[in-house]
């Protein structure tokens, strides 16, 4: 048996289609979310080791590229956080039809950029 | 092993109970941001507070771990790799989850 066969899905042969990139996108900010969980494993041990240890921490969360990091992870969390509640209603077979698949997946990026700016104002 | 059926019910399962815990926790993190060391180990003193916080990361951790798995199974193609990348999932998401629940139980006990 040929390992070298395209596996399904097979990202590199279909035309790219919206749900198709948003699917994608999906599980890349799952990816990014999962190593986002294990930074967050990180941050709570670091507060339980205590003040000398939690400036290690601050010292980095001081910094710019901290803040780009953390507005990039917030904006992330609210895609995957819509785009996933779209998919929960799609697992009962809700809300397929292909302009309601479109409008809604319009609303996922309308919805993640509006609440990634109301978190950035409100701090 | 387990069944997939029972991995996909997980899955939804443990994505319904993180809306409601991202929303808490992302409003959270806007107020601690302006927070200092003790004012930030005094948030999780609150055993309310603790617990959500232990839900959503066992809840977050178990979700990453099942959808990880699920795009191993769909995108790598060796048999020994596939096996690598998950034992090498499982062994990160548990030896969170345990540290996790470890320095939460020492910060509210202390």
């Amino acid at each position: 048996m040929s390992l070298n066969r395209p596996l399904s899905p097979h990202l590199s042969i279909h035309k790219k289609v919206l749900t198709a990139v948003f699917s994608i996108f999906h599980r890349f900010t799952g990816i990014c979310l999962s190593i986002g969980a294990i930074l967050l494993s990180l941050w709570i041990i670091l507060i339980a080791l205590g003040p000398n240890y939690y400036v290690k921490f601050q010292n980095i969360s001081s910094l710019v590229f901290f803040k780009v990091f953390l507005f990039l992870w917030t904006l992330t969390i609210f895609y995957h956080l819509y785009n996933g509640i779209r998919y929960l209603f799609w697992s009962y077979g809700k809300m397929m039809e292909l302009n309601t698949v479109y409008r809604s997946g319009y609303a996922v990026i309308i919805l993640s950029i509006s609440s990634t700016i109301l978190v950035w104002i409100s701090i | 092993m387990k069944s997939y059926a029972s991995k996909w019910i997980m899955q939804r399962l443990t994505a319904v109970v993180l809306i409601p815990l991202t929303f808490w926790f992302v409003y959270q993190c806007v107020v601690l941001s302006n927070y200092e060391y003790d004012q930030i180990k005094s948030f999780f003193f609150s055993k309310f507070n603790a617990s959500l916080f232990f839900i959503l990361i066992i809840a977050m951790l178990y979700h990453a771990k099942l959808g990880n798995e699920t795009i191993v199974e769909d995108y790598v193609t060796s048999v020994n790799l596939k096996k690598i990348t998950k034992l090498f999932i499982s062994a990160l998401t548990y030896l969170s989850m345990l540290l996790t629940a470890i320095s939460l139980l020492y910060i509210v006990s202390s």
